[in-house]
């Protein structure tokens, strides 16, 4: 039995959307339903739902042999497991962005709000700057808009969001999009099963 | 007469010993802790940065042991040793210490060839002894190959990180040698992946044919040059989540701790693992 685990809502629901036409399909796995865990008995494979973040707890723990995490996710969680293909769902980008007026003072210490610590730490000790990291859960844009912070660290996709808060990209990070991980035991010894599973992955991603 | 029942980890503990007294091992039992300065100099080879401290009654900065190997070196340099040990260490992504039991063996001096396939033939028993019927692999790799590949490369800990990730469009994204590339994706089968190996290590892998079911060429194995500069391989028991047993050879380190041109090579066999088999163990 392959276990699979895959992030809930909206990319979740994009991956789902490639393993069906890989040919994995779980019955009911769409609906509207308060159900966790599918079963294709079919196929040898358990499908599950679990928290974005989650993902590669469940992959790294081996609940799960496999699943698909966000770039982003797999960034800052930073778990031991192996990343075996760019779905290439989700596209989107992990971007600094300021007020349009923002003019960067190199003497100060950065204040940076995010919801990546890890992902803003590395970046900016690459960058040699000091910085202080604010940790948020969500509306990140109202940071530096009220002046709890300088900038942002986050996950931008069309900007919009950006714009209409008098906010704009200033530097990227990372290009980010959903990837298909592996436990890496499980990989030693379901690796023809997860091999085939990648394969007919990646003739459907694109 | 008192009954008793050993609990798996004792068990492990028992079968490894009577396996490396059997290849001529000698026990070694050491001290629980060290002075500070000696693991501070060398936080490079460890794999935990942090280290629990105390302060000994005359003052002195005292550490409880991160590592076993740091220690069979300082207080032997040559020989053929095993262990049974606990070390202290916070473990990735975990917020505080954890005390680890693990079992190993070093094997330090001139060392031949035979010696290192002695050592990995000794790891595949290992596994085989606590895998209690389950498949075992073990995966080897040459970190020598991976840093004369890697050599004059500024983004060296990105590359490794995709190379232990197995992460092959990470690696051509970030244009990394085409020869790196190959060897992230070589079939994993000791038949097939000779061709990649030195002269030495393929002798090796060669010497030990009545294992090549168990044994995986795999690349991914190598995932610091800090530590290991030669032969380096990773333990995996059906089931269980993680690699069990993990080792490489350590000659750097035997010459940055004054043994001049002697080599070293060991393992350990991290026993709390034993009791983490999955749910989904079908």
């Amino acid at each position: 039995m392959i276990n699979v685990a895959l992030p809930k809502g909206r990319l979740g629901e994009k991956v789902y959307g490639l393993f069906s036409r890989a040919g994995y399909d779980f019955p009911g796995m769409l609906e509207k339903n308060r159900r966790l865990v599918f079963e294709n008995e079919a196929l040898g494979m358990r499908c599950f739902w679990v928290k974005p973040f989650d993902v590669p707890v469940f992959v790294e723990r081996g609940t799960a042999d496999i699943g698909a995490a966000g770039k982003d996710i797999l960034m800052e969680r930073a778990p031991d497991v192996y990343e075996l293909l760019d779905l290439k769902a989700g596209k989107c980008r992990m971007s600094v962005a300021a007020r349009n007026d923002y003019h960067d003072d190199p003497g100060r210490v950065l204040r940076v709000a995010t919801e990546f610590p890890r992902i803003a730490q590395e970046y900016y000790s690459g960058l040699g700057r000091e910085i202080d990291i604010i940790t948020l859960r969500g509306s990140l844009e109202l940071a530096p808009v009220l002046g709890l912070s300088d900038v942002i660290v986050d996950i931008v996709e069309t900007g919009t969001t950006l714009r209409e808060n008098n906010l704009s990209v200033i530097s990227d990070i990372a290009e980010l999009s959903a990837r298909l991980i592996a436990n890496k035991s499980a990989y030693k010894f379901k690796g023809k099963e997860i091999s085939e599973i990648m394969r007919r992955l990646q003739e459907v991603s694109c | 007469m008192f009954n008793f029942r050993l609990t798996p980890e004792e068990e492990a503990s028992l079968k490894l010993r009577g396996l490396y007294e059997s290849y001529g091992y000698s026990f070694y039992r050491m001290k629980r802790f060290e002075e500070y300065d000696f693991y501070a100099g060398r936080k490079d080879f460890l794999t935990s940065k942090s280290i629990l401290t105390f302060t000994d009654i005359n003052g002195k900065l005292m550490a409880l042991r991160p590592d076993v190997t740091l220690s069979v070196i300082k207080h032997t340099g040559s020989g053929k040793f095993y262990y049974d040990e606990k070390v202290y260490r916070v473990p990735r992504n975990a917020s505080t210490f954890h005390e680890i039991s693990q079992s190993g063996i070093e094997c330090m001096g001139h060392l031949q060839p035979s010696d290192l396939r002695e050592v990995l033939e000794l790891a595949i028993l290992s596994l085989h002894l606590i895998a209690d019927g389950k498949r075992c692999v073990l995966d080897v790799a040459d970190a020598g190959q991976v840093s004369r590949i890697l050599q004059g490369n500024d983004d060296t800990a990105v590359v490794l990180h995709c190379l232990a990730g197995k992460n092959l469009h990470g690696l051509k994204a970030m244009n990394a040698p085409d020869e790196l590339v190959r060897l992230a994706e070589i079939d994993s089968h000791p038949e097939n992946s000779m061709p990649y190996l030195t002269t030495e290590t393929a002798g090796i892998i060669d010497g030990l044919k009545k294992y090549h079911d168990e044994l995986r060429i795999d690349f991914s194995a190598v995932n610091s040059l800090n530590y290991y500069n030669g032969l380096v391989f990773r333990g995996f028991i059906e089931g269980i989540p993680e690699a069990i047993l993990s080792g490489g050879q350590y000659d750097k380190m035997m010459n940055m701790m004054g043994h001049k041109d002697a080599q070293g090579i060991g393992f350990a066999v991290y026993l709390d693992m034993i009791g983490r088999r999955t749910l989904n163990d079908d």
